[in-house]
């Protein structure tokens, strides 16, 4: 069983956010709701100033926080490694929330809206959907793909777990224009993601938490104290 | 390759499906856990691939069709500009398609304008009716005073070249905005249509002048495939140094970043030729063969010239030959030119055209430079060095089996073209590449794809000025090279007789094709007053412009990508193909596409048949072979006409080789004898001597001055480029900043109309200085009042915005966002902000040489 993680290289990112419209779509997720998201910083002062980037999915840990403060089972670690979520056994607790130092569970406070990908008025846009978001995958044949789905419950990045059970990657390494996001097998040395690792300096975020996260970064820093964020998302 | 899932499974990875099934219907991921054939067999979809239809480089798209939707796209790997990836316009235009706020059918206005129309829906015989018939009589009258204009261009042969035919419509560019002072300084220089990129797969050192590299797509790109292009080139170890107010723009990627005053580039560029010239790299057997810098200048500023051979010939130009210490014809057998000294023909001083040049950057040191462009001189001095140390005169490198030029420093330079003495600069930018030989060698500076040399090497040489010119100014004596900028035709229409436009030549009718002149050029009051003039305005588009809702008489809704159109360029600096627009769906709403509203048009003008007809001028247009030729007397579909098309290119199947394919004919790499002009037989497509030394320009200066055009008009008309101070700079000393604009990705394109990208950033903001900021009081986010003042006419224009605090920006400068604002009447477009281009202005002071237009202006900044 291959254990999926991914591997990020800062030195090919252009800060561009392909990623995130490309999570969106796919996903379907509502407004402000951005399960990978793209910092932007401003480092240093002027001139000798730079600026960087740090895309942030879920981590997928591996001894994920959020798993062992859910109180209902309901996010759980598939056999592959993706940390998934049962939108139908969530209570909204919002632990898992709490536990995560990513900040990357949200929380649906009302009706899920805003999903401007496929919520149109279908009285003036003929109805659409994307069907692979609404059956059951994995072992457990749970809805565990796309988001959007119900009031009062948790949401997060999937590793796309609807494209990956089809071999497909997921869509922000799909989309990504520089070819900055690599997905694959960390267990076999012969992925990409693993070549990528063992050639190359890496970081992860927080490890120190002990989360063990499967989401590494390549060939940059992870931000520090000082750092500016600029062209934050949603603006001013 | 329209490829269903089911198909796949019937199929193995290795065939049938092929390469597209492989990558994306089960590619990409390398281990595959479980796929449940029973789900996979049970999603009934379709993958169709089709072409992007927002940006300018037409990117390869699949679009995944589900019960004859579309559902999502993904970047079609076959294309060589995207190479299976997309950008976040390209993702979001979902939202495009489905879009409630789309023009729903035709519109015919029912209240006055110049206010928020009020309109009916009428059927389309009802709208072709009345525009056709209105067209017809405006043709009948003088086609000249029909205009018609066009945002980015698609499928050029059926618009811009047989519709504007048939039609005799006076045509405009789509903007001359983004970088045409660079286009038109390159046609004249070298005789390339294009502006300036580095050979990214063979340079060591790239100077990134500008902020298109990583920001704003740049040289014949909209966006993608320059910053794929420099990552890549990155990772082989080059470095990069980027010029530029704005750390934002390459910053990322460079290794040095030199923030420049705006505006200043020209000081710069000489500059770094004195430290070039200084040091002695120098280029002598490409300037001696290949450039007219050994041509002897009189005392007059004119080449010395050998006899006239007959009533046409002028004389060829001479140059000093060393070897028989006589003045010889540039091209005579076997003669040594001198680049420098002075010598004595017939009794006259004469100095080769280098000499000139060499004495008149001898001033324009690292330290002049210094304080013209705010850099340190030692900066400006170690990237002359840099350039000299990566020169690598002399060198060679073989490549495809011929041995060229190897001078492995490139040049990135697009939209900074677009500042007051962008021709110039720009000239300036050239001589830095030609005097180390880089210009079309590899690892250098290259312009276009392939060296293919454009009508205006000639053309812009030979300029027969006239004192009465058309409605864009075209080789008037105020701007003899022009480019055609619709701004300056919206003050030509206010006050024709101020630059001697005779009335006839005055537009009647206005045909808008996806463009909005009021929300994306700069100068909209220039533009509003123009449009308050227009008799009769139609609009071709999806959405109601805010052009279209102030101004148009007549909406015709076209539909986004759910149409045929093509063909289009595919290619790159380093591969070839072609491409075409394949409707992943059937058009929504009452849409149509566009090729199909221009047959229906022509038909209703009565244009479409017969010879010199539509179809006769589609015919030669697309340069369809006799046996598929469309008859002159049926209307065809737009797919008929792209099947015949693909026909007579031999395709496979017509217009199944797109539909069935992958939407794109890919011809394979780009051969070195195409790329690079030393590579092309004659070398550099046989135009050459390059223009070192721009005699010409001196020439148009003297018949300026005599048809009596102010000095403002003709100062900057002078055979090297000279430094000055920027009109602006005589604007009152409280208006202390420079305000300029950029392309920023999520809003590049107001085609973009997308609240998944206006989610990302909602609102306009400028960038300031936090220094500056602080000292006037701004805190970050704050809302500010922004004045500009025209250095000239004393006119003040404001907006207000937020401020965005910054480091990494020149603390004299401040910047906002373009193309982005309230451009339209949509619910995600408004309440946005406004649009930086409220603020530039067009014409004098602001643009000299090429009438384009300049995006600075000085400005002062308050807490609102």
């Amino acid at each position: 069983m291959p254990k999926y993680g991914m591997v990020i290289d800062l030195s090919r990112c252009t800060g561009c956010r392909a990623c995130m419209v490309a999570c969106k779509v796919e996903n379907n997720t509502p407004q402000e709701n951005f399960w990978m998201h793209v910092f932007r910083f401003e480092d240093g002062t002027y001139p000798d100033t730079r600026v960087r980037f740090m895309p942030r999915p879920c981590m997928h840990c591996e001894n994920p926080p959020c798993v062992d403060a859910c109180p209902t089972g309901a996010r759980f670690t598939r056999e592959d490694g993706l940390v998934a979520t049962d939108f139908e056994t969530c209570i909204g607790s919002r632990y898992c929330q709490a536990a995560c130092p990513y900040g990357v569970n949200y929380f649906n406070f009302d009706e899920p809206s805003g999903r401007y990908y496929l919520d149109w008025d279908n009285t003036v846009v003929p109805p659409y959907a994307n069907p692979s978001l609404d059956v059951p995958y994995g072992e457990e044949q749970l809805k565990v793909a796309g988001g959007g789905k119900a009031r009062g419950v948790i949401e997060k990045c999937t590793f796309c777990v609807h494209r990956v059970e089809d071999g497909r990657l997921p869509a922000c390494a799909a989309v990504c224009p520089t070819n900055a996001i690599h997905f694959g097998d960390l267990d076999d040395p012969n992925s990409e993601v693993s070549k990528l690792l063992a050639e190359s300096e890496s970081f992860r975020l927080m490890h120190r938490f002990g989360t063990k996260p499967k989401v590494h970064y390549i060939n940059g820093k992870a931000p520090r104290t000082g750092m500016v964020e600029i062209e934050q998302v949603g603006g001013y | 390759m329209v490829v269903t899932r089911r198909d796949f499974l019937k199929s193995s990875i290795t065939v049938g499906g092929g390469a597209l099934a492989n990558s994306f219907l089960f590619g990409g991921l390398e281990t595959l856990v479980k796929a449940d054939p029973l789900r996979l067999a049970a999603i009934d979809e379709k993958w169709i691939p089709t072409t992007c239809w927002i940006g300018k480089q037409d990117c390869g798209m699949l679009a995944r069709v589900i019960d004859g939707r579309v559902i999502g796209y993904e970047g079609n790997p076959a294309h060589p500009r995207n190479r299976g990836t997309l950008c976040p316009k390209g993702v979001a235009q979902i939202t495009s398609l489905y879009d409630p706020n789309r023009v729903h059918g035709p519109l015919v206005r029912t209240n006055e304008k110049g206010v928020s129309g009020t309109w009916r829906q009428i059927s389309w015989d009802e709208a072709l009716e009345l525009v056709g018939s209105r067209m017809a009589e405006v043709i009948a009258k003088d086609p000249g005073r029909l205009i018609w204009q066009k945002g980015r261009s698609k499928a050029k042969s059926f618009y811009d070249k047989a519709f504007v035919k048939t039609a005799g419509a006076t045509k405009l560019h789509h903007g001359a905005f983004c970088s045409d002072a660079g286009y038109r300084a390159l046609e004249y220089t070298v005789g390339m249509h294009a502006v300036l990129s580095p050979d990214f797969r063979y340079t060591d050192r790239i100077i990134s002048w500008g902020w298109n590299v990583t920001s704003g797509g740049g040289n014949k790109m909209c966006w993608l495939t320059w910053p794929q292009e420099l990552v890549d080139a990155k990772e082989r170890g080059v470095q990069m140094v980027s010029i530029d107010p704005r750390q934002r723009s390459a910053a990322h990627f460079a290794d040095e970043w030199m923030p420049i005053r705006p505006g200043t580039d020209l000081a710069l560029a000489l500059a770094l030729c004195n430290v070039l010239i200084d040091s002695d790299t120098i280029d002598r057997e490409y300037l001696s063969k290949y450039t007219n810098s050994p041509f002897l200048v009189q005392g007059n500023g004119f080449f010395l010239r050998a006899e006239p051979d007959g009533d046409d010939d002028e004389g060829k130009p001479l140059v000093w030959d060393q070897a028989s210490n006589s003045a010889q014809p540039w091209d005579a057998d076997g003669v040594e030119s001198a680049l420098e000294g002075e010598f004595t023909v017939d009794g006259a001083a004469v100095k080769p055209s280098f000499q000139l040049f060499k004495e008149h950057v001898a001033d324009k040191t690292p330290a002049w430079a210094a304080e013209i462009t705010g850099l340190p001189a030692s900066q400006i001095a170690q990237l002359g060095q840099m350039i000299s140390d990566h020169a690598n005169i002399g060198g060679t490198i073989e490549i495809d089996g011929m041995t060229l030029p190897y001078r492995p420093v490139g040049i990135m330079a697009y939209h900074m073209a677009q500042q007051e003495l962008g021709f110039q600069a720009l000239r300036g930018m050239l001589m830095v590449a030609m005097l180390i030989g880089s210009m079309g060698a590899v690892g250098g500076t290259l312009s276009d794809f392939t060296w293919k040399v454009h009508k205006n090497w000639k053309g812009l040489d030979n300029i027969s000025i006239t004192d009465s010119p058309n409605l864009y100014l075209n080789k008037s004596a105020f701007w003899p090279i022009n480019s055609n900028n619709s701004s300056l035709v919206a003050k030509v229409v206010v006050d024709p007789e101020k630059y001697g436009v005779a009335p006839k030549e005055l537009p009647e009718m206005v045909l808008l094709h996806h463009v909005n002149p009021l929300g994306s050029f700069p100068d909209r009051d220039a533009n509003v007053k123009a449009y308050e003039t227009f008799n009769f305005v139609v609009a071709i588009d999806p959405w109601l412009s805010l052009t279209a809702d102030l101004y148009a008489d007549v909406v015709l809704p076209a539909a986004t990508i759910e149409k045929y159109e093509g063909p289009m360029s595919a290619g790159t600096m380093y591969e070839d193909a072609k491409a075409m627009r394949v409707p992943p769906m059937k058009p929504m709403f009452d849409s149509r596409g566009d090729i199909d509203i221009y047959l229906d048009l022509t038909e209703a003008a009565g244009l479409l048949y017969d010879e010199g007809g539509y179809l006769d001028r589609l015919n030669s247009e697309l340069k369809l072979k006799d046996t598929f030729a469309l008859p002159l007397d049926v209307k065809p579909t737009a797919r008929e006409i792209l099947d015949r098309w693909s026909l007579s290119q031999d395709l496979d199947g017509g217009i199944e080789f797109f539909e069935q394919g992958e939407a794109i004919q890919y011809k394979g790499e780009l051969s070195a004898a195409k790329r690079y002009g030393y590579a092309t037989d004659p070398p550099f497509g046989g135009a050459y001597p390059h223009r070192f030394y721009g005699e010409s320009l001196l020439g148009y200066q003297l018949e300026m001055k005599d048809l009596g055009v102010d000095k403002i008009y003709w100062q900057d008309y002078t055979p090297f480029p000279i430094w000055r101070d920027l009109t602006l700079e005589s604007s009152p000393s409280e208006f202390d900043l420079y305000m300029t604009s950029y392309h920023m990705i999520e809003f590049k394109q107001s085609r973009t109309l997308s609240p998944l990208v206006r989610e990302l950033s909602p609102t306009m903001f400028m960038e300031i200085n936090t220094d500056t900021a602080q000292a006037l009081g701004i805190a970050d986010g704050d809302e500010v009042k922004v004045e500009s003042q025209n250095a000239l006419t004393g006119e003040t224009r404001s907006i207000t915005t937020r401020a965005s605090l910054r480091q990494g920006i020149r603390p004299d400068t401040v910047a906002m966002p373009h193309h982005y604002g309230d451009f339209t009447v949509h619910p995600w477009v408004t309440g946005r902000g406004p649009t930086p281009n409220s603020l530039f202005f067009t014409g004098e002071g602001y643009v000299t040489n090429t009438a384009d237009q300049t995006y600075l202006v000085k400005v002062r900044v308050e807490k609102a």
